[in-house]
C-alpha cells in the first residue's frame, strides 16, 4: 500500500510516517502543496493523507485538482482548523474521510482499514481472532457454530483492538474510538475496563481468550 | 403599538376633540350672533317709536278708550304694544329678553324689548317683539349643515392622514423589517440602502449600516481568530500526542518511563479537550453552526440512550422515559442537540448510584414543551448549582470535576436554540435538569 502524506508540520509528519511504516505502508512525504501536486501526478497512491492548511496551497484545491486529474487514491483530510463546514466541503469534493487533529494513530489506522474494506475490497468482511469470527457486515461474532451476543460498544471495541492487533491501545484511545468526542474527560473512569471485563466474560464462555492481554498501566492489546 | 397606528389614533383624537368643541360652541355662538342682530333692530325700532311719540304725541298710536295699543303683523312675527303703567311704581329698567307671547291662543317665542317712558305724566311700557320661530329654524339648519360638513371633512382628512403617514413611514418600516430583524449571522446582512427622502430615516439607515459593517468585521475577525487559535494550539498537541503514542509502542521503555508517558498523554488529552470545548462554545456563540435540521425529541433521546446503553446497564440504573408526543423541534442543529442531551444523560449516569433511577420526562406546558432529566444520584448544593453552567467558574482546582466543560457546552447549545435551562438539586437527593423549549420552536 502506497501512502502519500501531505503535511507541512515536519515533526508531525515524522511521527505519522514512522507509525504508518510500522504498519507496513510505503510512505511518501510532501511538505508543501506544490511537491504534493507533482508527486500525485507522477506516482500511484492508494492513500493520500492531506493536511488542509498548507502554506502554499489550499488543501481543497489540491484535492479537486487530483480528482480532476483522474487520481483515484483514497483521501483522508487531516486538519486542525475548526471550520465546521470544512468536513462537509471536503467530503463533497470527494474525500473519503476526515480526521480532526489531534487524532490518535490507531484511529488513523482504523479509518484507513475501513476505507480499504469499503473502497478497494482489499480486506475481507470477516475478522478471525483466535477462532472467534467477526462478521463486519452483520456485526455478529461467532465461535464455531455459536453466536456470541455483544453490545454495539463491545463489538466496536473488539473490532478496534483487532484492527490494531499486536499494538497496545491505551484506555484513552479506546474511549475516544467508541465514544468519540462526546464523552467528557473521564480518564480514570473504568468504563473501558468494565467493557473489557464484560467482553472477556462473554467470549471466554465459548473459547480461549488468552490473546486479549491487559498491559499494565497502559491499556489492552490483542496478540495474534 | 405601531407608529403608524399611533399617528392615526392621534389624528383622529385631536380632530375629534376639535369637532366636539366646535359642535358644542356652534349653536351657542350662532344664537348669540342672531340675538345681537335682533336686539340691534329692536333697539332701533324702539328709538323710532320714541321719536314718533315725541314728535306727534302718543295719541297717534293709542286708541283713546283703553289707553293702550297692540299691533301684530300678519304672520304674528312682530308686534308692538304700549300699555300704561301705574304711576306710583318706580319705572322698570329697559330690558331685552325672550318671552313666550300668547297670540290668538298660540304661544310663540319672541325676542322682546321692554322700555318704560313717561308721557303726559303717565308712565307707559313699550314692548316691541320679534318672533324667533323662523330664526330658530334657520339657526338649526345652519348648525346641522355645518356639523355634517365638519364630520365629512374630518373623516376624509383622517383617511388622508393615514395614507400619508403610511407613505411617509414606508422607508422606516423597511428599515425595521430589513435591517433590524437581523439574520443571526452578520455576514448575511444586506447593506443596500433603503430608499427615502426623509433626512432622519436616511441617517438612521446609514447609522445602522455603519454599525453592522463594524459588527460584521468584528465577527469575521473573531471567526478567523478562532480558526487560527485552533490551528496554532492543536497542531503542537497533535505532534506531542503522536510522538508519545509511538514511544509507547516502539521503544522498550522502563515501567517508570511508560507511566510518565501515559501521564503526559492524559495531560495532553485534557488540554486538547479543554481547547476543543472552548472552541466549540466560541463557535456556537459566534453562530458558526447551522440550524437547518428538525429533530424529533423522542427519537433523539432514544438514540442517546442507545449510545449509553452499556453504561446504564453497568450501573444497573433503571431508566424510565415518558414523553408526551410533540411535533419535531425546528430549526435546530441536530448534532448539537444530540451532544446536549448526551451530556445531560451521561451526567445523570455518571453521578448516579449503583441501582439508581433516571427519569426522562417530556410534557406540553403553556409556554411550549418541558423536558426534564432527573437522576437519583449524589446531587450538589446550592453554591455549586449557581456555577454549574458557567464556563469560567468551572476551572476550580479544588473541585475534582473542575475541568468538565460539559454543562457550559450544554448551556451554550441551549441558548443557541433559544431554550432555557435550569438545574435543581440537593446533596444526596439527585439532580433535575429542566429544559424549556419555547412554542416558537415547534412551527
Amino acid at each position: 500500500m502506497n501512502v502519500l502524506l501531505v503535511e507541512d508540520e515536519r515533526a508531525l509528519s515524522h511521527e505519522v510516517e514512522s507509525f504508518l511504516a510500522s504498519q507496513g505502508f510505503n510512505v511518501d512525504v510532501a511538505f508543501n502543496g506544490k511537491s504534493a501536486s507533482e508527486k500525485i501526478y507522477i506516482n500511484n497512491y492508494d492513500f493520500i493523507l492531506l493536511d488542509i492548511g498548507l502554506p502554499d496551497y489550499n488543501g481543497f484545491d489540491l484535492l479537486k485538482e487530483a480528482r480532476e486529474g483522474g487520481c483515484d487514491a483514497a483521501f483522508i483530510i487531516l486538519t486542525a482548523r475548526s471550520e465546521t463546514d470544512d468536513k462537509i466541503h471536503g467530503l463533497e469534493l470527494g474525500a473519503d474521510d476526515y480526521l480532526a487533529k489531534p487524532f490518535s494513530l490507531p484511529e488513523l489506522n482504523a479509518r484507513m482499514q475501513a476505507i480499504m474494506r469499503r473502497k478497494h475490497g482489499l480486506t475481507s468482511n470477516t475478522v478471525d481472532i483466535g477462532g472467534f469470527v467477526m462478521d463486519l457486515n452483520s456485526r455478529t461474532v461467532r465461535y464455531s457454530a455459536n453466536e456470541v451476543t455483544l453490545t454495539k460498544k463491545e463489538f466496536d471495541l473488539l473490532h478496534y483492538l483487532a484492527l490494531n492487533r499486536n499494538r497496545v491501545l491505551t484506555r484513552m484511545q479506546l474511549t475516544e474510538h467508541i465514544w468519540g468526542d462526546t464523552m467528557e474527560d473521564d480518564y480514570d473512569s473504568n468504563f473501558i475496563d468494565v467493557h473489557i471485563k464484560n467482553l472477556r466474560k462473554k467470549l471466554s464462555a465459548h473459547g480461549n481468550i488468552d490473546w486479549l492481554e491487559t498491559v499494565r498501566g497502559i491499556g489492552y492489546r490483542l496478540n495474534l | 403599538m405601531k407608529l403608524q397606528v399611533k399617528l392615526a389614533i392621534y389624528n383622529a383624537l385631536s380632530k375629534g376633540i376639535i369637532f366636539a368643541a366646535f359642535g358644542i360652541l356652534l349653536p351657542i355662538l350662532t344664537e348669540q350672533v342672531v340675538y345681537d342682530h335682533i336686539d340691534k333692530r329692536l333697539v332701533a325700532r324702539t328709538d323710532r317709536i320714541m321719536k314718533i311719540i315725541s314728535r306727534g304725541g302718543i295719541n297717534e298710536i293709542i286708541l283713546e278708550q283703553d289707553c293702550s295699543f297692540e299691533s301684530y303683523n300678519i304672520f304674528k312675527e312682530e308686534f308692538v304694544s304700549i300699555t300704561p303703567l301705574r304711576n306710583d311704581m318706580p319705572p322698570p329698567e329697559t330690558q331685552i329678553s325672550n318671552e313666550q307671547v300668547l297670540v290668538e291662543n298660540e304661544k310663540l317665542n319672541h325676542r322682546v324689548v321692554k322700555q318704560a317712558f313717561v308721557y303726559d305724566n303717565q308712565q307707559y311700557m313699550l314692548r316691541i317683539g320679534e318672533g324667533l320661530g323662523t330664526i330658530e329654524q334657520l339657526n338649526k339648519a345652519v348648525v346641522q349643515f355645518s356639523l355634517t360638513l365638519m364630520i365629512l371633512f374630518i373623516v376624509v382628512s383622517i383617511f388622508i392622514d393615514i395614507g400619508f403617514a403610511r407613505l411617509m413611514l414606508r422607508p422606516f418600516n423597511r428599515i425595521v423589517k430589513q435591517k433590524l430583524r437581523l439574520p443571526k449571522n452578520p455576514s448575511m446582512y444586506v447593506f443596500q440602502p433603503v430608499k427615502t427622502s426623509t433626512h432622519e430615516f436616511r441617517y438612521l439607515d446609514d447609522s445602522i449600516n455603519e454599525l453592522m459593517r463594524k459588527t460584521r468585521d468584528a465577527f469575521l475577525i473573531e471567526k478567523e481568530f478562532i480558526a487560527n487559535v485552533a490551528h496554532e494550539l492543536l497542531t503542537p498537541i497533535s505532534i506531542l500526542q503522536n510522538r508519545f503514542e509511538n514511544m509507547l509502542v516502539e521503544h522498550e521503555l522502563s515501567e517508570q518511563a511508560e507511566d510518565k508517558v501515559m501521564e503526559s498523554l492524559k495531560t495532553l488529552k485534557r488540554l486538547s479537550k479543554i481547547i476543543k470545548a472552548l472552541l466549540m462554545i466560541s463557535k456556537i456563540e459566534n453562530d458558526q453552526f447551522l440550524k437547518q435540521d428538525s429533530a424529533d425529541l423522542d427519537t433523539l433521546i432514544e438514540d442517546v440512550c442507545d449510545e449509553l446503553e452499556d453504561l446504564i446497564q453497568e450501573k444497573q440504573i433503571v431508566l424510565v422515559k415518558s414523553m408526551e408526543p410533540v411535533a419535531p423541534v425546528t430549526p435546530v442543529n441536530r448534532s448539537l442537540l444530540f451532544n446536549m442531551i448526551f451530556n445531560l444523560v451521561n451526567n445523570a449516569i455518571r453521578y448516579n448510584n449503583i441501582g439508581g433511577n433516571i427519569f426522562i420526562r417530556g410534557e406540553r406546558v403553556p409556554d411550549g414543551y418541558r423536558l426534564q432529566i432527573q437522576d437519583s444520584g449524589i446531587g450538589m448544593d446550592g453554591s455549586q448549582i449557581n456555577n454549574i453552567f458557567d464556563r469560567f467558574k468551572r476551572f476550580n482546582p479544588s473541585d475534582d470535576q473542575g475541568y468538565g466543560l460539559g454543562l457550559p457546552i450544554v448551556k451554550t447549545i441551549s441558548d443557541f436554540h433559544g431554550f432555557s435551562i435550569s438545574m435543581d438539586s440537593k446533596p444526596m437527593k439527585g439532580a433535575t435538569v429542566t429544559i424549556l423549549i419555547p412554542k416558537s420552536s415547534f412551527q
